[in-house]
Formats: C-alpha cells, sequence, structure tokens
C-alpha cells in the first residue's frame, strides 16, 4: 500500500496481443472507481515506468500484478520472477499467462522451424545473408543483449508460483471487475495456488441460452458454411463450439453472437486436457455406424489439434510437438 | 537366479532400452482374447502391460495421452468388433474418438506407428499374439519416444530449478 | 436401493495409511515355473504401503483363501491384491474370501500374471519383471479403491412372455409350474404360432395341433397366465425387476356369442390365407383352423372394409366394428422375449417362383400334405396329377455374394437354416410312402440332417429310390419350362455325385425348401435396446455360458427368435429361458456390480453430452438443478459416458480417472523405463 492509503497496481504484457491490457479499459466507468482507490506502479502498455523502478520497489510493494501474455524469452522469465518479488498478489490474466494462450500454438513447432520460417523461408523475406537474431551481439560501441527465445512457451504459474488466474481471451470485463473486487476485498491468499476467479467452477454449455434437441450430429461445418439456427446449440447444428470443454464464466458472450465458442477460458475445473475431453466428448455426439462413415465425419474437422487446443496447448497434457 | 538378479539392476548400467506399450483392452472381448492367447500358449513380446477397462467406450483420450507423456512408447486399443459391443455400443465412441486422437497425436510429432487401435474378440488370441509382436518391432523400430526428456529439453517444469529473484 | 455413500473423490485410505495384503499365487507352477514368485514377492514387498507380500501355491484353493483371511485379520490389512490367473475365474472367488473376513468386497485388486504373463513370456528373467510391473500397479491402484456397496435391486414377480407360439406358451407354463404369474402377449388374434399349420411333426410324425392341443389347454386354463392376443408393443421403461411394458389391444370385433356362420359368409372380403401360405384365401372375419385358441373369430382389420354386411348378418349381436382399442401397462420382473422367425420368401424369378405356378414352397407343400389342408391331403397342383416331383435345398440360405441378390433388407443369408434338409427328406419319404410310383429328385448342395435321428429319414428317402443330384452352390441349377412339353419344368443342373455330369429333370412340380429367416426386429430393439447377430436374429450374452440371455439385464430369449431351430429345440430353449427368468424373479431383490457412473452435480453444466453416451438410456437431466441424473439400476457400468464428459464430472466407481492414471505411471515407472 502506498503511503497515500491507495493500493498500488501493476500490469506486465509478456508474449501477449495487448488484447489484455486494453481489455482492462473495459470496465469503462468502474476505471474512475479503480483510480480512485489504486494507483498504476507499473504499466508498459499505458505508462512510462521501467524496470529500474520496479526493481528499486520494496518485496512486496505491488498490492496487485496483473501479468497477462506467455513466457516465451528469457526476458519475460525474468520480469516475471521480478514482479512475482515484488508483488503481494500476482494474478495470471487472460488465457496466455493461465495457459498459454494462442501463442501457446507454436509449441507445435521448434525454434529452429520458426526461425527458418521468419527469416529465411517466408515469400517475404529479403535476407541475403541469412542474418538470424542473436542473443549477444558486438558493437564498436559495445555488447548488445536480446532476449533468448526459449524452446516452448511456458504459463506464467511454470515459472513463480501463482496466486490468482483470471481466465479469458480477453478476460470478460464483467468478470474482471468482479475479479478485482474479490481481490482488493482485503483477504489475503494463499499463495501458489492459481485460484481461478472471474469464472465459474462449470462449462460454458451452463450459460449458454441455446437449446439441445439431443440430436447426433450428421455433419460438421464451419460457420461461412451455414447460417445457423437461432436457439438451437450450435455443436448439435455441426458447428465446431467447445462450449462443453470450456470453463464458464463469460456469460457464452459468443454462442448470443451466434459464434461457436473457441474455448479461450481453458480446461474446465477438475478436467486437464481440453482436447482429450473434446475428443472424448465428440465420439458420443455423432452418429457413425461405420468406420468408413466415422472417418467422413471426422473429416469435417479440417484441424482437430487448432480447434480444441487453440487457447490451452501449454496446460493440456502434452504441452509441446515433438 | 542370478539371471533375474542381473535383470534388476537399475538402468544405469543396464543399458538397452526396450519399449515400453501400454494397452487397453475392453474386459469382455480383447482382453479375453489376450487371456485365449494364455490358454493357448501362444508366446509374444512382453513389452505390453495390459490396463484393464470394463468397455472400450471407457477409454478416455486423457488416458492415452497420460501413458505417452508418462514415458509410454506405443499405446495399443483394443476393444470388440462393431456389432459385437457387449453393452451395445461403447464401441462405436472408440471408433469415432481413436482417429481424432490419432490426428491430435501426429500433429504432435507422434509416429503413427506407437498408436495403435484395434478390434479384437474374446477368440482372436492369434490376432492379439501377432498384434503384440508386430507392434513391439514397430515400436522398437521407432526408437524411445521419452516424453518426459522432451519436455525437459523444452524447459518446461523448469520453473521449479528456478530460484526466486533476487536471490 | 442402492445405499451408497461414496464421495466422489478417492479418500484413499483408513487412517490415511493403506496397509496392502498381496498375495501370488505360484498356480502349480503355472506361474512359479516362469515367474520367480519369490523373487516378485521380495520387490513387492518393499514398495510403500505393503504390508506383507507372500506366495501361495494355489492361491484360489481352501487353504489359500484361509491364509488370506488370516493375514486380512492378523495384519488389519485394509486392502488385498492377489496376482494369479485371469480374473475372469477367480476375481469372484477372492472378493467373497475378504467379504467373509470382514473387509468391503471392493478393497481388492486382482493381477493376471498367468494368462497373461507366465503363459506367453519365453524368457524367465523378462516373465518376472513384467510381473513385478503389473503388481506395482496393482498395488498403486489399490491405495486408491474406496469401498463399494452392490446394487440391490427389488424385483417384482411376474414375468411378460412376449409371442404365444410354441416357445412362448412353453416359457409360460414352466412359469406359472413354478408358481411366478405370467402375462403372455401375442399379436395376432390366435395362439400357437406356426405349430399349427405343420401336419406330421418329424420325427415321431404325429401332427403338430395334437401336440399343441394340451399346452394350450394348460395355458388357457391357468390362473396364474393372464393371456392378451391381438396385442400390440408399444412402450417399455424400467429395469430389471421392475419393467412396465405398455401394450395396446386392439378389439376383435368379435363376441362369443356371435353368429360366426352367417357373419363369415357375408363378409365380401378376400384376402390370402397365410395359413395356408397364400394357396388359399379367407375372408376378413376369421379363424385360421377348427380348435384354435381362442376359439372365437377375429376380423383382420387390415383387411376389412367396415362395410357393416357381418353386422347386419348377425342380427347386430356380438360383433362390433366400433370398438376402439385399449391400452394396458404390464409390470414385470423380467421379459422372456418368444416372438419366432419368418420363412423365406423366394424373390420373383428365383427358381421360377411366382412365374410358374408348379414350383411351390415346403410350406405350402405340406398344407397339401396335411389331410385337414385346403386339398384334403391329396397332391394337386394346377389342376394336374403329379408324377414327378423335385425339391430344391437352400433356397435362402447358404447364400453367396457371387450368385445371389440382397433381398430388401440389402443383407444376404450366409448361414444354414439347419432344419429345411430333415423336413425336405421327410416330405420326400412321407410322399414315397403314398405312392410308391412316384418319381423324387432331391437337388442340395448338401444334406444337413444334423438332429436325433434325423439320419433315417436319408437313409429310408435313398432306400425309398429318391434320386439325390447335388448342385455346386456357385452354379445352381436352371428352371425352366420344358421345350420339349414332357413335363411342366425342367431343372438343369452339373451333378458332383456323377462327376459334374449335366441332367436335365423334368418335374412336375418343383419343391423350393425356403430357409428360416429374422422377424423384423426393429420394434424389439428400439424397446429393449437388444443385439442381434450378423444374421439379424437376437443375439445371446454367450452361446455356451449363458445361451438364453441378452445382454440386457432381465431379457431372455426363448425359441427361434435367436435362430433356426425346430420345435423340439425352442422348447428347450423355452425351458432354459422359463428357468432363469424364475431365478431371477423368485428372488426377493438382486444384485448388481457397483461400477456405476456417478456425476458430481458441483461440475455438471448439464451439456447433456453423456445422455447421448448411454446406450441405455439410463442418464436423464434434472431440469430444476441443470444437471444430469444416473438410474443407478439402469446403469451397466460400461463408462462410455464418463469418457464423453467433457468436464470431468463423471466418474464410474472402480474405474475413476485417479484410479486408472495411478495404475499407468506405475507400469512407467521404474527401472525399464526410457533410459535418457
Amino acid at each position: 500500500m502506498a503511503t497515500n492509503g491507495k493500493l498500488k497496481v501493476g500490469m506486465y504484457w509478456a508474449a501477449s496481443c495487448g488484447g489484455c491490457d486494453i481489455s482492462l479499459l473495459e470496465i469503462g466507468p468502474r476505471l474512475l472507481e479503480l483510480i480512485s482507490v489504486a494507483d498504476v506502479a507499473f504499466w508498459p502498455c499505458a505508462a512510462d515506468f521501467k524496470y529500474r523502478d520496479v526493481v528499486g520497489y520494496a518485496d512486496g510493494a505491488l498490492d496487485i500484478c496483473f501479468f497477462n501474455g506467455g513466457i516465451r524469452n528469457s526476458e519475460q522469465e525474468e520480469v516475471a520472477r521480478l514482479l512475482r518479488c515484488k508483488s503481494r498478489t500476482l494474478i495470471a490474466y487472460g488465457a496466455c499467462a493461465g495457459g498459454g494462450g494462442i501463442p501457446a500454438l507454436a509449441n507445435l513447432t521448434t525454434p529452429g522451424q520458426i526461425y527458418d520460417a521468419a527469416y529465411h523461408t517466408n515469400p517475404s523475406i529479403d535476407n541475403p545473408q541469412g542474418v538470424e537474431p542473436e542473443p549477444l551481439y558486438t558493437t564498436p560501441l559495445g555488447e548488445l543483449e536480446i532476449p533468448e527465445l526459449y524452446p516452448a512457451v511456458l504459463r506464467l504459474a511454470d515459472i513463480v508460483p501463482v496466486d490468482y488466474e483470471i481466465p479469458g481471451c480477453p478476460p470478460q470485463a464483467d468478470r474482471v471487475w468482479e475479479a478485482i473486487q474479490a481481490v482488493t476485498g482485503g483477504a489475503v491468499p494463499a499463495r501458489n495456488d492459481a485460484v481461478k476467479v472471474g469464472c465459474t467452477d462449470k462449462t460454458v454449455c451452463d450459460e449458454c441460452p441455446r437449446e439441445k434437441k439431443l440430436v447426433k450430429i450428421r455433419e460438421f461445418r464451419r460457420h461461412h458454411q451455414m447460417r445457423p439456427e437461432p436457439a438451437w446449440c450450435l455443436l448439435e447444428q455441426g458447428l465446431l463450439c467447445l462450449g462443453p470443454a470450456t470453463r464458464g464464466g463469460c456469460g457464452a458472450l459468443c454462442l448470443k453472437a451466434d459464434m461457436p465458442c473457441e474455448g479461450c477460458y481453458g480446461a474446465p475445473a477438475g478436467a486437464d486436457d481440453q482436447a482429450a475431453s473434446m475428443i472424448g466428448a465428440v465420439g458420443a455426439l455423432v452418429e457413425a455406424g461405420t468406420e468408413e462413415r466415422a472417418a467422413v465425419l471426422i473429416a469435417g474437422i479440417p484441424d482437430p489439434t487448432g480447434s480444441f487446443c487453440r487457447f490451452s496447448l501449454a496446460s493440456g497434457v502434452f504441452k509441446v510437438a515433438k | 537366479m542370478q539371471d533375474v538378479a542381473a535383470a534388476h539392476i537399475p538402468s544405469a548400467t543396464a543399458a538397452v532400452w526396450e519399449p515400453r506399450l501400454v494397452g487397453f483392452l475392453c474386459y469382455w472381448c480383447s482382453y479375453a482374447g489376450a487371456d485365449s492367447a494364455g490358454t493357448a500358449r501362444l508366446k509374444y513380446p512382453p513389452n505390453l502391460d495390459i490396463v484393464k477397462v470394463m468397455c472400450s467406450g471407457r477409454i478416455d483420450p486423457e488416458l492415452i495421452a497420460t501413458a505417452f507423456v508418462h514415458g509410454a512408447d506405443g499405446v495399443l486399443v483394443l476393444g470388440c468388433h462393431i456389432g459385437d459391443c457387449h453393452y451395445i455400443s461403447g464401441n462405436h465412441k472408440t471408433m469415432v474418438r481413436m482417429p481424432l486422437l490419432r490426428r491430435l497425436l501426429a500433429d504432435l510429432g507422434i509416429e503413427p506407428g506407437r498408436f495403435r487401435h484395434e478390434w479384437v474378440s474374446a477368440a482372436e488370441g492369434e490376432k492379439f499374439a501377432r498384434l503384440v509382436t508386430e507392434m513391439t518391432e514397430q515400436v522398437r523400430a521407432l526408437g524411445p519416444l521419452s516424453w518426459p526428456a522432451l519436455l525437459r529439453e523444452r524447459g518446461i517444469g523448469h520453473g521449479a530449478d528456478l530460484r526466486p529473484w533476487g536471490e | 436401493m442402492g445405499e451408497q455413500t461414496v464421495p466422489l473423490a478417492d479418500p484413499g485410505h483408513d487412517n490415511g495409511k493403506p496397509r496392502i495384503g498381496v498375495f501370488i499365487c505360484h498356480c502349480g507352477g503355472n506361474i512359479s515355473d516362469v515367474v520367480d514368485v519369490k523373487q516378485v514377492a521380495e520387490e513387492i514387498g518393499g514398495l510403500p504401503g505393503v504390508t506383507i507380500a507372500t506366495t501361495h501355491m494355489f492361491a484360489c484353493s481352501d487353504a489359500g483363501q484361509a491364509l488370506i483371511e488370516q493375514k486380512i485379520r492378523d495384519l488389519r490389512l485394509n486392502r488385498v491384491v492377489v496376482a494369479a490367473c485371469s480374473p475372469s475365474l477367480h476375481e469372484a472367488t477372492f472378493r467373497q474370501t475378504l467379504t467373509r473376513a470382514g473387509l468391503n468386497p471392493f478393497l481388492y485388486e486382482h493381477a493376471n500374471i498367468r494368462e497373461q504373463v507366465s503363459w506367453v513370456v519365453e524368457d524367465k528373467a523378462l516373465a518376472t519383471q513384467k510381473a513385478v510391473r503389473l503388481l506395482r500397479a496393482a498395488v498403486r491402484r489399490a491405495g486408491h479403491l474406496v469401498p463399494l456397496t452392490k446394487r440391490r435391486i427389488p424385483i417384482h414377480p411376474a414375468v411378460l412372455v412376449i409371442g404365444g407360439g410354441i416357445a412362448g406358451l412353453t416359457a409360460a407354463r414352466h412359469l406359472a409350474s413354478r408358481g411366478i404369474a405370467v402375462t403372455l402377449v401375442e399379436s395376432t388374434p390366435f395362439l400357437g404360432g406356426r405349430m399349427p399349420r405343420l401336419a406330421g411333426l418329424f420325427p415321431t410324425g404325429r401332427p403338430a395341433r395334437e401336440l399343441l392341443g394340451p399346452v394350450l389347454e394348460e395355458v388357457s386354463r391357468n390362473p396364474r397366465i393372464t393371456i392378451y392376443t391381438n396385442a400390440e408393443l408399444v412402450h417399455s421403461s424400467g429395469f430389471i425387476g421392475d419393467f412396465r411394458t405398455t401394450v395396446r389391444l386392439h378389439p376383435r370385433g368379435v363376441a362369443p356369442n356371435a353368429p360366426v356362420r352367417a357373419a363369415t359368409a357375408a363378409c365380401p372380403e378376400e384376402v390370402p390365407n397365410e395359413f395356408d401360405f397364400e394357396l388359399t384365401k379367407r375372408k376378413a372375419l376369421y379363424r385360421p383352423y377348427d380348435g384354435c385358441y381362442p376359439a372365437v373369430p377375429a376380423i383382420d382389420w387390415s383387411a376389412c372394409t367396415i362395410c357393416g354386411k357381418c353386422v347386419e348378418a348377425g342380427g347386430s349381436h356380438g360383433i362390433s366394428l366400433t370398438e376402439p382399442p385399449t391400452e394396458v401397462e404390464i409390470r414385470s420382473g423380467a421379459i422372456v422375449i418368444a416372438i419366432g422367425l419368418d420363412l423365406y420368401r423366394p424373390q420373383r424369378g428365383e427358381y421360377g417362383f411366382g412365374e410358374f405356378p408348379e414350383v411351390l414352397t415346403l410350406a405350402q407343400l405340406n398344407r397339401l400334405l396335411d389331410p385337414a389342408g385346403p386339398t384334403h391331403g391329396q397332391l394337386l397342383v394346377n389342376g394336374r396329377p403329379v408324377r414327378s416331383i423335385g425339391f430344391m435345398h437352400c433356397v435362402g440360405s447358404m447364400q453367396h455374394t457371387e450368385v445371389h441378390e440382397p433381398a430388401a433388407g440389402g443383407k444376404l443369408n450366409a448361414y444354414c437354416s439347419r432344419v429345411c434338409c430333415t423336413a425336405c427328406l421327410h416330405a420326400e419319404t412321407e410322399l414315397k410312402a403314398r405312392d410308391p410310383g412316384l418319381h423324387v429328385y432331391d437337388f442340395h448342395e448338401d444334406i444337413r440332417t444334423y438332429g436325433r435321428w434325423h439320419e433315417e429319414y436319408y437313409t429310408k428317402a435313398s432306400e425309398q429310390g429318391v434320386a439325390f443330384i447335388r448342385f455346386n452352390p456357385l452354379h445352381p441349377p436352371r428352371v425352366e419350362r420344358d421345350p420339349r412339353g414332357q413335363a411342366p419344368l425342367v431343372v438343369r443342373t452339373l451333378d458332383r455325385l456323377t462327376f459334374n455330369e449335366e441332367l436335365e429333370v423334368p418335374l412336375d412340380v418343383l419343391v423350393l425348401a425356403t430357409g428360416l429367416v429374422a422377424r423384423d426386429m426393429s420394434r424389439l430393439v428400439d424397446l429393449f435396446r437388444c443385439a442381434l447377430g450378423p444374421d439379424r436374429f437376437l443375439m445371446e450374452v454367450h452361446p455356451k455360458l449363458r445361451p438364453v440371455e441378452l445382454a440386457s439385464f432381465g431379457l431372455f430369449l426363448a425359441g427361434s427368435v435367436q435362430g433356426p431351430m425346430d420345435t423340439v429345440e425352442s422348447s428347450a430353449g423355452a425351458a432354459a429361458a422359463a428357468a432363469k427368468a424364475a431365478a431371477l424373479v423368485s428372488q426377493a431383490t438382486i444384485e448388481l456390480d457397483p461400477f456405476v457412473a456417478r456425476i458430481d452435480e458441483a461440475r455438471c453444466s448439464g451439456c447433456r453430452v453423456c445422455l447421448g453416451a448411454c446406450a441405455y438410456e439410463a442418464i436423464s437431466r434434472d431440469d430444476g438443478k441443470g444437471v444430469a441424473v444416473v438410474n443407478e439400476a439402469l446403469c451397466t457400468g460400461c463408462g462410455t459416458c464418463v469418457a464423453a464428459c467433457p468436464c470431468s464430472a463423471m466418474t464410474q466407481l472402480g474405474f475413476s480417472d485417479t484410479q486408472m492414471k495411478s495404475e499407468i505411471l506405475a507400469l512407467l515407472a521404474g527401472e525399464a523405463a526410457a533410459a535418457v
């Protein structure tokens, strides 16, 4: 707590798209309420704080630190450890910090393959000397260090103990506000628990207003191929909705807009792997009859890995590809 | 006796890798099929350890993933032939889940020979023995999968080794 | 029902500590000749949680079980692992051992180190290693077991028998003789099934109606048996011990006091008479034969045009064309399915059937030979005397893809219908006995007189001078009009018995021995979820160990609904089904395995994926709470829903994810794991 009695709050972006930082603004006019009780002490996206400022803080000086983005390089790891030290409450904010998020799909490749594509083989690359980034580069004026790219995207909880986790890509505004209120309510959380807040212990199906007719899926289609019927479960209509295998709390916003759930709140409570959960469920939702027909049905899912692990590859069972 | 003692020396000195296969077998058909291979005294490699379920429909993809991630070099899933399921249609669900899982495993770089899904009835002891023999050799040729080592190489779990900042 | 208070998570052990007893069986050398059981005991004995690891020569023996019981008591063991033969043999035995020792029988884990280790692994060292791995996994899994209680379901002491033919009637009378209340439902207006159409039954030659008579008497008079005819199965729900089946009772239309002769004569509608296999016609108001049961005629509503002439003729006594159907719900603890089978109907042109009036089926021939039949036993076909007659075997059976077209259902009948060879030979000997001068030819691909004394017909037919011609099923005989006009038909075939000589056989009549086919089972499958075999007949759980039971608990098969068979076998099957059903409903309650699915309501989101996964409709949704609910009486313990649940709100008692993962991890840990 600062000397003026206000909370000190930080937000940091690691391997992130910036959406989480913006989502904090989504709380709208409640932002004014927030800044009446809290001062921003570190927020690279929005304010000009330096790392050395944070280093200078006392341990635990930050009352709450929101950390969004996955851990992909040595800088992000170092800052994660720094912020853990300087924060009383460290919150993994968003799908990337919590489960790896979309960046974790890079775990299906290796850094070598990524460098190849990014610096050599992609069609728009013009790099005749085959220059690649190097962690240490010597110039006439001194040495330059850039962070080292790690072999895989990690979650925040893979690096440091995390107090809370707010899932979502990005976390949904009302849930964020509830989480802020809960956390600023005063209770000191147990460490290393990564207790999930701003979400429920049920799945998106619990909040989804669409009705189930209990029919088997006859064909999988993608949403550009059909206009879904209103009020009827999208999965039953053949759109790949991950609702049954996704933690709830978002209010099923996407479903209300006729879009199938992509699973951004991560695996449900008690399930370790969204892909395994969905595959188990799909087996019971279709009626194949023969192996040939099963193959035809499954061919309607063009990218099971990408669809089922879109946001949670780093928190699933496999975590990487070979 | 001496042979047995030698076989139990820890692998640090043992050197020769043997494929580790885990099989998920449904009690009424494929597990009984494995039993009939035994009753007929058929001989096959010992590399496959069997986990019994009542119905192949119980085989959650997460269990298969768990096996691979904890060191299995190959996984075999067996169930009743379509139409013969003791629980009517449990194997129909397996029939859809396994090919889908196979695609996931392929994207993860797990070679196709490491994951097999077949139907074996209680009378097909020979088929069972042949499958295990084939698969053991197939996986032997592919080498160890070593997923735990892979995770370590990719830095998963290294946070546990880290000291808190400042130390 | 089901007094289980097992919490969802596996709490583990009493007092927080497992005390596991491990007993490794030598199996008299079957295991110990290959697996070094002492070495295994030593290694397993050192694992955490293991209180004792010891071996025994024959664990399943009285002495072996006594040892286990003693150790449980002396060492206060709270979990037991036995490594022995396959669990299919003695898992139940050892569960009882635990019960006797005062331990819950489901705190027991079984490792198979005989069928799956010592009998199949050549190298002793590797076999021993494998046994150690499997035991390590069993011990780890045992640590996660929790006490379970078998489900107790109360049994309603009555049985529903579906089908009023010989099988249904036999089952009903055996059940009633044991004091059990029976409801017998028959879809047609008359009992007796197919039997009354048969004249002389083989092998005794006695007329079928004569044999059926006393059975019908007994069943109709028995106060314990309630009979519904003209009954249509509409709905069934419930489970073993308490089935609720609704049947719709279509009105008979005719009362006992109706003037039958006048009404029948007045009826203008005529339809093919199924009793004579369409050789004759009958009215819409009809009785199949004299002496039928019930004796009161009935109105065939599919033929009746409700013209009212019968009512007029009868002076409005006893005939009603406007009575509505009623419904009745039948409660029963078990159900016996005895709906019988159908005869194969040859396709038009198949061996000339439907094209040449001289081609009949064997069933039709037998109606002609019946002294009470349409021609009073005279062999008259197409108005001509018959001097030569041929019999063609395997029509609609033993079909080959190269030769035959599938029927409407899209499947071929590749199986043998078993009884037709004997039936054919019986008819041939009968004809020859009546007229030794008759030329009789028997065209077959094989002769299968499989039953007791059936071969005698073959011997007799040979002695009587029946000519046997064996054809190649891939090149079956061709039936045509005889161009020389010697006889109406000529059959052309190669004869294997004379080294493929080509024969031309002129015939006055050709009789097709048609096969037996399954009836349309779709209603039964819908109502009772019965499994069908590849031949489309109902499939039993196990042909040797459980021949008259269906996989669904409480359902039994009687008679030819299970496959082609004769009256003798149908009766035997029906008696077996009655015995099994009686054993079931004679108990006050029944115990079922406890390996059911269980839902954690706090986690369940009511997504209903599990409802679709269940083949037994054992899962429903509580709309008030928005969660799924498992009916533990219906749950058969397959675990399919557990794997389907996308949020792991569902577990299977005895096969939870925790238990299974502990087993998997224990198998993979240890020396032989990937050396890196």
